[in-house]
């Protein structure tokens, strides 16, 4: 998660101006338009658990004159992050009346250099959460760290378990083995990267915004 | 699976990995003789690519052998 840049710097520099918000596909469209894991995309959909209270949370934060009104996501539709974290943002979206649009990174580069992780990794997806007259307020980037320190362990795991596979050149065989080891302990973690992805997201947008958590 | 039995090593790209940049610049530069297949553009060919490995580039070459990356970068995860 990054740190929100001052509304002032960011405004005079984007080149994501309210004409190219405007232009940019809407969350529908994108799906309908994509050649690549629709499913995954529906799938995960069907995962997102936003409880009441992170409804009100974010209506309540999306009333504000000063609140999030208008989100641009860039993603690839290749990328599991993408496909697993975007549709979280099109329901916080959808529950309090903001308007999603998407772009994809590889489309507009001038886009994912103004929000790369750490200055230099074109790390997606990106939500960057705008006023109603186009304010940047904050963005968010990738996933959340707990699924950096959840795949960190499972890696070490995999390491002290077959510490004779070399898993840039694991052949067929490895493959399988690396592919079997990752699917059996991945994949119960995603609603939870679900859930902390709404959770530090609220705590970006409260933070930002400058009310209290509820 | 689908085997790509074409003789020539064949390698699954995504656009935009810097990974897979870095290999077809110095594949192509050494004059190798490869097949690629870029995995945004069609489901069948991201599934193919998913069936050798979760990272682009993957290359597999025609005696079957599987890598992942590319002379130590690796590029990104497609599962």
């Amino acid at each position: 998660m990054t740190s929100p840049t001052s509304v002032s710097t960011r405004a005079a520099t984007s080149v994501v101006t309210a004409e190219r918000f405007d232009a940019a596909p809407s969350y529908a469209d994108y799906l309908a338009s994509l050649v690549i894991n629709r499913d995954k995309f529906q799938h995960y959909a069907g995962t997102v658990q936003l409880s009441d209270d992170d409804v009100a949370c974010f209506r309540q934060l999306a009333e504000r004159s000063d609140g999030p009104a208008r989100l641009l996501v860039i993603g690839e539709a290749w990328c599991p992050d993408v496909f697993r974290g975007v549709p979280v943002f099109a329901q916080i979206a959808e529950a309090c009346g903001m308007a999603m649009k998407m772009v994809g990174r590889d489309d507009n580069p001038d886009i994912m250099n103004e929000f790369l992780l750490s200055g230099t990794a074109r790390a997606i997806p990106v939500a960057v959460f705008y006023t109603r007259d186009h304010r940047y307020i904050a963005h968010w980037t990738e996933r959340p760290a707990v699924a950096n320190a959840v795949v960190a362990r499972i890696k070490a795991d995999f390491a002290a378990a077959h510490p004779d596979l070399n898993m840039k050149a694991p052949g067929p065989d490895g493959m399988k083995i690396i592919t079997g080891f990752f699917d059996a302990r991945l994949p119960e973690h995603y609603p939870a990267w679900q859930r902390e992805t709404i959770r530090e997201v609220r705590d970006l947008l409260t933070s930002a915004v400058g009310v209290a958590s509820a | 699976m689908t085997a790509p039995p074409t003789g020539v090593p064949v390698v699954y790209t995504i656009r935009g990995c810097d990974a897979c940049v870095k290999l077809l610049e110095a594949w192509t530069a050494e004059g190798l003789v490869f097949e690629e297949r870029r995995a945004e553009l069609s489901q069948a060919t991201l599934d193919e690519a998913r069936s050798y490995g979760d990272i682009v580039p993957i290359i597999v070459w025609p005696d079957g052998r599987v890598e992942q990356g590319f002379r130590g970068h690796l590029g990104c995860y497609i599962t």
